[in-house]
């Protein structure tokens, strides 16, 4: 595996990160795998410093646990880009990076006087990511979206929830996550091109398509013969047991798709009379009559743990897995053997476990470097150090708000 | 013709299932060319059983767009070697099979690496390739058990385990991440000229997105409980219900402007202004009422005009759509050719979701059709592992091309 001096794989890549939510696992990505994130914030902080959940509990810009999460191993800055000195500053930061990351409305950067063609013109080798709910083109470019929006229009919240009761969000934030993900992906790839032709590039991310394209196969299905699902439909074609089991202490669910599972289930259980059968092998069959297979099924998980169920289930090559929640996942012994979480301190939360980086690269892994800046803890570094300012010029740019 | 950034790199893809197949798909849209090994001894997951139908799933046609298929048996040692030949030529291999195959075929990284040292070999797996639940059984629609995302999807105090659809982000979010960490590697192999190998677990690509729920049991230590569709950062927040039959639009109000907007214009259709919800505090505290004023519009409302008016005003509006709303009402998806069409030569017909990140420089685009089962055979043994006709009609007697 990876030497302990091993350098993460985008280690010397500047990123300058002017995004909101949609960005935020993207510019993530890139800080993980060693990037240099600088972390644009407007004077008083980024909006995400208001969101929960708290340390505590406690509404505070620098307990924000959201942005925790999303900002360790960035830098972070105050810069009003508004501003004219702000534009300027801007623009000499835009001039060494390799990499600017937005996610203003289409045009808002142009308005600004730094946009892709004003950036580019002075740094042909800059790679310039868009992150949009709609991308740059087409009728609804304009339109605001967050991420519920993203997942309602790609038809994954139509299929969320139960019959009768209003469609419902996942937790996590996917859209975001999936349009950040396209982004990074895309930054990786213009930088992979960059390093032969020496020229950047810009990108355009619509969430509204990355959100499609996590919704399974329904769009070509429907292409192909016309079929779609029922509202609130979460059950799917590949299994007939999709519910979970309650057991003991929560619940498992049960994954079967060949016959050679459905065969090492029934012997596990002991191979009751009800349901051993050769005519419930076939998944339509039991479709049919699901009764005597839940009744069994359901008796079985009861008498046992998850735990108990999850060990044995694999064990016996069974896609049996527990429904964990997010602190039984943190002591799972998978999570503890593979050491997922960092333990980290941040001078005003204090010590917390952070998560990643993922996946693992054998021999430059990604790592974590830094918490999640406080406001504006890096302008002393950046401002003086990087672009050559004087304590009256911090000064000046404090008094007039644009830091 | 634009150049695609990833034109000359090959990849040979040992994969079942979804998320591997994504991670090569992806990298086949940007100019990778794809080998995909496969097998008529039984039919990938996503063609199916039935050989009649190997090349009629519109599944398959989703995930293996733009490849080459190249049947080979892998229990042959024969076919094997081939395979290794091929890897020889090659820069990435994907593949995502239990753990304990690759290392039985002769091809885990220490191994590949003596076969191909600049060779990048991603494993996808659901719980990764170490710890004691690295062997464990998964697919895209259980991985997100083990994590948490399936217990906090639901209403809050629900009695059922889950509301949770039939998504696969673990699969498609997973494989679009596994093709970021290929590319890093690729930029870190003209550096060194050495390949590495990358260990992707589908679980926690997935639990990445949950990093503030961590840290809530972490910080807090409370485990978090599902939230259902709460907000305290907006409200109104959540699918509204809109005339018609179970048809509901999403509204979010972020700030006072917005909410003054979206006041008048409910004022202006004859509803009745309610102190209560003038702040954002009042909304907040009074979110049971505000939905019920809020739906007392929207009820009167077809979804897409509830859309179509707030955006107008500057709010966060957006029509729960299901597959026919995204072909038949959606004009952002026709204005940017979003919905590709496609001819399978068995299968007809067929939609496809177009790339939805665009490089002005080296775009991608899906690159082809699906390939039919061993379509790529003859083309790939002649020249990649120059056999003659007679020895590929050999070696398919054997069962070995096959």
């Amino acid at each position: 595996m990876a030497q302990e001096n091993s350098s993460p794989p985008l280690t010397g890549y500047r990123v300058l990160d002017l995004a909101g939510p949609l960005g935020f696992h993207c510019t993530k990505l890139l800080a993980d795998m060693g990037a240099d994130v600088v972390k644009i914030e407007p004077p008083g902080g980024d909006e995400a410093r208001r969101s929960p959940p708290f340390k505590d509990d406690l509404p505070h810009p620098e307990k924000s646990l959201y942005f925790l999460h999303f900002n360790t191993n960035k830098r972070g800055i105050t810069l009003d880009i508004t501003a004219p000195e702000g534009r300027a500053i801007f623009l000499e930061l835009a001039r060494k990076a390799d990499v600017v990351l937005e996610t203003f409305r289409p045009g808002r950067m142009d308005e600004l006087g730094i946009g892709y063609e004003a950036l580019r013109t002075q740094n042909p080798a800059l790679v310039y990511a868009a992150i949009t709910p709609f991308g740059q083109t087409g009728p609804w470019r304009n339109y605001k979206a967050n991420d519920m929006a993203g997942l309602a229009l790609g038809n994954l919240l139509y299929l969320a929830g139960e019959p009768g009761e209003p469609p419902l969000q996942p937790p996590g934030e996917i859209a975001y996550g999936m349009a950040s993900t396209y982004g990074a992906f895309a930054t990786a790839v213009a930088l992979y091109h960059r390093l032969d032709s020496g020229k950047g590039q810009y990108i355009d991310v619509s969430m509204h398509e990355c959100s499609a394209h996590i919704a399974g196969y329904f769009i070509p299905h429907y292409g192909h013969s016309g079929v779609k699902p029922a509202r609130a439909s979460r059950k799917g074609e590949e299994t007939d047991l999709y519910d979970p089991y309650p057991t003991k202490n929560g619940f498992v669910r049960i994954f079967i798709i060949p016959v050679e599972q459905w065969r090492r289930l029934v012997d596990w259980m002991g191979r009751p009379p009800s349901i051993a059968g050769p005519e419930f092998e076939k998944m339509a069959y039991r479709r049919k009559n699901p009764e005597p297979v839940h009744k069994v099924i359901s008796e079985f998980c009861l008498r046992q743990t998850k735990e108990e169920l999850y060990e044995e289930g694999q064990k016996r090559r069974i896609a049996v897995t527990p429904i964990n929640t997010a602190g039984e996942f943190i002591n799972s012994p998978q999570t503890q053997a593979r050491q997922i979480f960092t333990q980290m301190e941040h001078s005003v939360i204090g010590k917390y476990a952070h998560f990643g980086p993922v996946p693992r690269l054998s021999e430059t892994p990604g790592r974590v470097r830094r918490s999640a800046p406080l406001i504006g803890e890096h302008n002393e570094e950046i401002y003086r150090g990087e672009l050559g300012m004087t304590i009256d010029d911090l000064v000046a740019l404090r008094v007039s708000g644009v830091i | 013709m634009a150049k695609f950034a990833l034109e000359g790199i090959r990849v040979v893809e040992l994969t079942t299932g979804a998320a591997g197949p994504t991670v090569a798909r992806v990298l086949c849209e940007f100019g990778a060319e794809v080998i995909r090994c496969e097998t008529r001894l039984r039919g990938d997951g996503h063609r199916g059983e039935d050989p009649k139908k190997w090349n009629m799933n519109p599944d398959f046609m989703k995930l293996q767009r733009g490849k080459k298929s190249f049947t080979v048996n892998m229990q042959t040692e024969k076919g094997r070697n081939l395979v290794k030949e091929l890897i020889k030529q090659s820069d990435v291999v994907v593949e995502n099979y239990g753990l304990g195959i690759l290392e039985k075929w002769g091809l885990d990284f220490p191994q590949l690496k003596e076969i191909n040292p600049a060779c990048i070999l991603i494993r996808v797996k659901g719980m990764g390739c170490t710890g004691p639940h690295a062997p464990d059984l998964t697919y895209g629609p259980n991985v997100g058990n083990t994590m948490g995302t399936t217990y906090l999807w639901n209403y809050p105090g629900a009695t059922t385990a889950t509301a949770e659809p039939r998504t696969q982000h673990p699969d498609f979010m997973g494989g679009v991440t596994g093709a970021f960490a290929v590319v890093l590697a690729l930029m870190q192999r003209k550096k060194t000229g050495r390949g590495q190998w990358i260990d992707s677990a589908q679980a926690e690509i997935g639990a990445s997105l949950l990093g503030p729920k961590y840290l809530e049991y972490s910080v807090n230590g409370r485990d978090p409980q599902p939230q259902g569709n709460r907000s305290l950062t907006a409200a109104p927040y959540g699918p509204y219900q809109c005339k018609g039959d179970d048809r509901w639009c999403v509204i979010a109000i972020y700030d006072q402007d917005e909410w003054q907007r979206f006041e008048r214009l409910l004022e202006k259709s004859g509803l009745e202004r309610d102190e209560k919800f003038a702040t954002h505090l009042g909304r907040i505290r009074h979110k049971d009422e505000l939905d019920r004023w809020v739906t007392s519009w929207t009820l009167k409302q077809d979804r897409y005009e509830v859309m179509k008016t707030l955006q107008g005003i500057g709010i966060c509006a957006a029509v729960v759509q299901d597959v026919e709303d995204q072909f038949k009402h959606d004009p952002q998806y026709a204005a940017t050719g979003f919905l590709v069409k496609m001819t399978e030569p068995e299968a007809g017909d067929m939609v496809t979701e177009n790339v939805p990140v665009r490089l002005s420089e080296t775009p991608g685009n899906v690159r082809g059709l699906a390939p039919l089962m061993g379509e790529h055979t003859h083309e790939i043994a002649k020249a990649l592992l120059g056999l003659s006709d007679e020895e590929i009609k050999k070696l398919e007697e054997e069962k070995v091309l096959y």
